[in-house]
């Protein structure tokens, strides 16, 4: 049995277990994890829904994993690693051996170093949770508690700021304003969302936050929080304006926790260094995935590169049948990385009233590739903003405002590779287009082989040929070709045909008896049918 | 409605149902002889709940199958040159039992198998699955409905104790405010049941999931609801969306909840990981439209004021290799809502061939007794044993299910000998090359048919056999209402009834047990052998199935001088047959597809049906009008895609799969995902789709993966001299 511990049990350490467990089919691995926070895992992802008001916090509980060889420790934050005794520490002292450690202790809330934010100075960088000293009024957005005090914080507060305008900050700003709090969105950089918008993009996404209500200082950055009576009452600008304010939310980015690796002495970077296969170069039995790690294509802070690698890395450790682990029989080759990662960067922001999807190259990060080739659509009047970014036939990049349906339709070409159009500019509107309805108004702008009855595949000519063979009621042409005889639904259709074609084929009176055609008769017959 | 229709019947015409779906639109047949002595049948519709009297073309042209000028009237054997040649009754008798003897005692009695089919009466499932236990003793034997109704039988089985396809009448929907269909054409399946959706859709309620915008989809259109187009391949995470927004916006029956299921605690988390905007990134769904479907359906819903809501599931959401979960997960979002066993509202599934119902409730099933009891039950395994004067220890267990069974065919340890009844694997399997492979590596391949179909041309012994319109018996339809198939006409000299072939075959293999050949007594059998079972048929009969109730099961058997038991058109009122009574919600997770695309395969094909087809097409394809209308297989392509491949519309495309290759006119169309192509599979050889489809089965039940795989897409103007690599013995 291989002792396996994994160290974080959020979105992705729960789900690695579960992947795991299910990989493991031959029952090789004893499995221990270990989670800081003493609530279950829950969909961080989530927090901004609450914070909008449209999830309650029990929603977002994550599923558990139950197994005889799963051991699952919450609340137990890990004070070290002895990684020459295989050893993790956990803060009351327990130690859990290993033959084998995952790291999936995700990122915290980073909070700037701005004057006013925190209570208490100086600040420990190495806390694993820097937002527990902020400012009353101050809040980070990472943890369900953070979600649980904005929301208690909006029942007081009538104004807002969120400091930070990517997909947190954006999301945040769209959720307190719907809660009906006066939202001023701050951003340093020059454009909202700027990794993943460029100018264009982000002045149409300006304007649709304007709509909503919500007041941007863009190209602005803060340089104080200011506190009166150990509240928060206002944030000061560089450009010298005082924005009064009850609710500071923070959304300024996020950094991984790696404390527990780098003082273990593994190559840390902004995350931990992990090669192709997700392992450490330093030690062949540690493993990192999610925000915490850094693979050699970069950590994208999407929850979704985080399950795909806690997929690939069980597919691995159970493929692996060599228990003392090899590395140079185990690299994976670029192209199947590649291959394997394409579309785990695809942002989606869950914002009410605002939409906005991009994915792979996109906003300030793009290269001048010339293989590359990039469309527009551009309709700021009405809110929307369509790029995409073709390159051998394949979708590369996507910028989606305001684009409904057509950003559905890109993620899926984008993530499953499928071929591009032979003019990539068709990319830039639905390809599925909603049924036209009956389509020409006079059945005489209707084309002969237009399948009138389809349960019986009559068509208009069918019809027409009936009538000249003198049918001049429903019933006659139901005889002769079967048309309304299955599901009726062409009752009507085949009423108005016989008004437009027996006046001229058939003369005035010539029909009598039951079954002679009229208008008044035909409209009796829809009623009926409508009403059955 | 079954008293006026009796009444309108002439004296010398009978009322029955069409030989086609599962619909089961009745119709009056009335004898008329032709000029040179054939069998010829007037058809008129008949008034009846289900279809209104409305047929479609099928069912008005259904006559013509049984004049066939191909039509099988003579026992065919295989004679030394290779050829099969007629051959008398007794001979072929004869010849099979004693291959079938020899068989067995070399080795063993689960060398030889059996395949029935969901075309084939109640008496007919019944008395196959008997002879399959009691004749030859094999545990060996599993049927079409394997490729049909499989995934939504074995979850509903799980979570509501019972699998009825529709588990109230069809004329319910008719009072909905939302109906919700996943993965059902019902507009070109089974085309008289639109009407029931006419009240629905003036409501603007109807919600259809396809991946095509399909005539059913249309039927959406205008304002009359809502058409969500996912990625082939990911209903499941429509559904979970779908779950997901009741959950987190409160929008679920909690009342019911509370006091009828269990198992919320699981869904609910496992729903957390399905927010709309991810499953729009999975589906193709925008999320938007998802939220709005699940309101749609949560006003609907009796809990929160509406008049009621369905969700419905067909093929094209079960035939997955995550068909049982995605099956699950529709029957959750309805219990969610509250919807099964209140009266206007439900969960079911479109039940597909003629008797798909009862051809899975009789014992054609690999693990399965009559009454739908499980074989491995001992309790089950002695009350059938009673009934079949055997002990129960003589009986088989568990046999292998059909993909499995096919593929083990003439292996080492597989059977080697196949009896095939009602149905025409080379065709409608997956991977019907393989299936060819494995049909010729047997020592004796037995089909009855009334037509030589493309399985039958393989075989070494034919054995022709009555149909439909020549015959006595009893189906069960879509909505779990047992009816009665009437004879019209006498059946051509030289067929007989599959009842007289196992009597026949029972004898000379010296069976135990008895082997009635009257309909209307094997009926009786079965009824007793049902007795207690979940599908419980003791209280009917051939006479109480002519008088003028509307019967579903279960209708049990009730004691002297008490009334008769009403039937149960509605199921679930007070309770679910579990053990506990409630329903189990089951959490289930998305996988994908099993062979997903691929830079060589970079687009998804989807597999279904015509209006004028039905099946493997042996029936329909020998119809001049149908075959006339629909002569041949052909590709649904998105304008964008024959642009970027170069095609026009009616020129020819080449799909390559993993599995084999197909060329068939492209039909130009935007009705179609661009990333996706659709192919009907009614067709053999050359025409078959199921050549390039997957055997990739369901963990849960054994369901083929016909709905998708990845597959290359080009012009194919020039045309190679074989398309697809030789299969031995295949007609083309």
């Amino acid at each position: 049995m291989t002792r396996l511990v994994v160290v974080g049990n959020g979105m992705v350490g729960s789900r690695f277990v579960e992947d795991l467990l299910a990989a493991d089919t031959s029952g090789r691995y004893d499995i221990t994890v270990v989670g800081a926070e003493a609530c279950e895992p829950y969909n961080r992802v989530l927090l901004s829904e609450v914070v909008a008001g449209k999830h309650d916090l029990s929603a977002l509980t994550l599923p558990t994993p139950t197994s005889p060889r799963l051991t699952v420790l919450r609340g137990a934050p890990v004070s070290h690693l002895d990684r020459e005794d295989r050893v993790v520490v956990t803060t009351d002292g327990a130690r859990l051996r290993y033959d084998r450690l995952v790291l999936a202790t995700g990122s915290a809330a980073r909070v700037p170093p701005l004057p006013g934010l925190r209570s208490a100075a100086p600040v420990d960088r190495d806390d694993p949770f820097p937002s527990d000293d902020l400012t009353a009024g101050v809040h980070a957005l990472r943890t369900i508690d953070d979600a649980r005090e904005v929301v208690a914080a909006t029942l007081n507060a009538t104004r807002a700021v969120v400091l930070g305008a990517g997909v947190l900050g954006m999301e945040a700003a769209c959720g307190l304003a719907r809660r009906g709090v006066a939202v001023t969105v701050v951003h340093p950089a020059s454009t909202l969302m700027e990794r993943q918008l460029d100018a264009e993009a982000g002045r149409v996404v300006e304007l649709a936050m304007a709509r909503l209500g919500i007041d941007q200082r863009v190209g602005v950055g803060a340089t104080s929080a200011v506190v009166e009576g150990g509240r928060l009452t206002g944030l000061r600008l560089d450009d010298g304006e005082l924005v009064p304010t009850d609710l500071l939310v923070l959304a300024t980015g996020t950094v991984p926790s790696t404390t527990l690796a780098a003082s273990a002495g593994l190559g840390v970077d902004r995350g931990v260094v992990v090669d192709d296969d997700l392992r450490s170069p330093d030690d062949h039995r540690i493993f990192a995935i999610g925000d915490c790690a850094q693979p050699p294509e970069g950590g994208t802070g999407l929850v979704a590169q985080g399950w795909e690698q806690s997929r690939r890395l069980a597919a691995h450790l159970c493929r692996d049948s060599s228990t003392s682990g090899n590395p140079s029989r185990t690299v994976s080759t670029d192209l199947a990385r590649r291959s394997s990662t394409s579309g785990s960067d695809v942002v989606r922001l869950k914002a009410h009233g605002l939409d906005v999807v991009t994915m792979g190259v996109c906003g300030s990060a793009r290269t001048d590739d010339p293989a590359q080739r990039t469309l527009r659509l551009s309709d700021p009047d009405v809110g929307r903003h369509v790029e995409v970014v073709v390159s051998g036939g394949q979708l590369v990049g996507a910028t989606c405002v305001g684009a409904g349906a057509v950003a559905a339709d890109l993620v899926t070409t984008y993530t499953r590779r499928t071929p591009v159009p032979a003019d990539p500019a068709y990319l830039l509107l639905p390809a599925l287009v909603p049924h036209q309805g009956l389509g020409p108004s006079s059945p005489a702008d209707l084309a002969d082989d237009t399948a009138v009855c389809r349960c019986n595949g009559v068509t208009k000519a069918g019809i027409t040929a009936c009538v000249r063979d003198g049918a001049t009621s429903v019933a006659e042409v139901a005889a002769a070709t079967r048309a309304t005889t299955g599901c009726g639904g062409c009752h009507d259709d085949v009423c108005a045909l016989l008004d437009w074609l027996v006046p001229v084929t058939s003369p005035e009176g010539a029909g009598t008896g039951e079954n002679h055609v009229t208008k008044g008769k035909h409209m009796i017959h829809s009623t009926e049918t409508a009403g059955s | 409605m079954t008293t006026t229709s009796t009444s309108t019947v002439r004296a010398d015409s009978v009322a029955t149902h069409c030989p086609y779906c599962a619909l089961q639109c009745a119709q009056t047949l009335t004898a008329n002889p032709g000029v040179d002595g054939a069998n010829g049948v007037i058809v008129e519709g008949r008034a009846f709940p289900t279809n209104r009297g409305g047929l479609c073309q099928k069912g008005w042209t259904s006559a013509e199958v049984l004049t066939s000028p191909d039509r099988l009237t003579s026992p065919l054997v295989r004679g030394v040159d290779g050829e099969l040649a007629p051959s008398s009754w007794e001979d072929a008798l004869d010849l099979v039992a004693d291959r079938l003897l020899a068989i067995r005692r070399d080795s063993g009695p689960d060398a030889v198998a059996v395949f029935g089919g969901g075309g084939l009466t109640n008496e007919k499932a019944y008395q196959l699955g008997k002879f399959a236990r009691v004749a030859l003793g094999t545990a060996n034997i599993d049927y079409n409905g394997r490729f049909c109704m499989s995934s939504a039988a074995a979850a509903a089985n799980r979570s509501l104790g019972v699998d009825r396809g529709l588990p109230f009448p069809l004329t319910d929907l008719a009072s909905a405010d939302a109906v919700l269909l996943l993965g059902s054409n019902l507009a070109e399946t089974m085309p008289p049941s639109v009407a029931h959706l006419a009240g629905v859709r003036g409501r603007g309620g109807l919600v259809v999931v396809d991946p095509r915008r399909s005539a059913t989809a249309d039927l959406a259109a205008d304002g009359q609801g809502l058409h969500l187009q996912p990625v082939p391949g990911t209903d499941l995470v429509v559904l979970l969306a779908l779950q997901h927004v009741l959950l987190t916006d409160g929008l679920v029956d909690a009342d019911y909840l509370e006091r009828r299921t269990n198992g919320l605690e699981d869904v609910k988390r496992r729903s957390a990981l399905w927010w709309p905007e991810r499953a729009e990134q999975v589906c193709g769904v925008p999320a938007d439209l998802l939220r709005d479907t699940a309101r749609l359906l949560a006003a609907a819903s009796p809990s929160r004021g509406g008049t009621g809501a369905f969700v419905l599931t067909g093929r094209g959401v079960e035939q997955s290799r995550q068909g049982t979960a995605t099956v699950s997960a529709a029957i959750t979002l309805s219990l969610l809502l509250g919807l099964p066993g209140r009266v206007g509202s439900g969960y079911g599934a479109v039940t597909g061939q003629g008797n798909g119902q009862g051809g899975r409730e009789h014992g054609q099933k690999a693990d399965q007794l009559p009454g739908y009891r499980m074989i491995d039950d001992p309790a089950a395994r002695a009350h059938v044993a009673a009934v079949w004067g055997v002990s129960p220890e003589s009986l088989p267990g568990k046999g292998m299910p059909a993909v499995e069974l096919l593929a083990s065919l003439g292996t080492a340890d597989g059977p080697r000998a196949l009896l095939v009844h009602g149905s025409n694997v080379l065709v409608s399997a997956p991977n019907v090359h393989r299936v060819a492979d494995r049909l010729a590596a047997l020592d004796l391949l037995v089909v009855c048919d009334f037509v030589p179909s493309e399985t039958a041309l393989l075989a070494d012994v034919v054995l022709p056999v009555t149909q439909w319109a020549e015959e006595e018996g009893t189906m069960t339809s879509l909505e779990g209402r047992v009816i009665r198939r009437r004879k019209a006409v006498e059946p051509p000299a030289g067929a007989r009834s599959e009842l007289w072939v196992w009597a026949q075959l029972a004898a000379r293999l010296g069976a135990a047990g008895t082997w009635d050949t009257e309909p209307s007594l094997v009926f009786d059998e079965l009824a007793r052998a049902s007795r207690g079972g979940r599908a419980d048929y003791s209280g009917l009969s051939h006479a109480r199935l002519d008088g003028d109730e509307a019967l579903h099961w279960p209708c049990p058997a009730t004691g002297d001088g008490e009334p008769n038991h009403p039937g149960t058109p509605r199921l679930f009122a007070e309770s679910f047959p579990t053990p506990d009574g409630r329903a189990r919600m089951v959490a289930v997770d998305h996988l994908g597809p099993a062979d997903d695309l691929r830079p060589d395969a970079p687009l998804y094909l989807v597999t279904g049906r015509v209006l004028q087809h039905y099946q493997s097409g042996a029936q329909t394809r020998r119809v001049p009008a149908l075959a006339g209308a629909v002569p041949g297989a052909f590709a649904e392509v998105h304008p964008l895609l024959a642009a970027r491949i170069g095609i026009a519309d009616g020129e020819r495309v080449r799909l390559t799969t993993a599995r084999g290759s197909l060329a068939v006119p492209a039909r130009v169309t935007d009705s179609i995902r661009p990333d996706t192509v659709f192919v009907p599979f009614h067709w053999a050889g050359t025409g078959s789709v199921n050549r390039l489809t997957t055997d990739a089965t369901d963990p849960v039940s054994g369901m083929p993966e016909f709905k998708v795989c990845a597959v290359d897409v080009t012009a194919a103007r020039v045309q190679p001299a074989g398309s697809a690599r030789p299969t031995a013995g295949v007609p083309a």
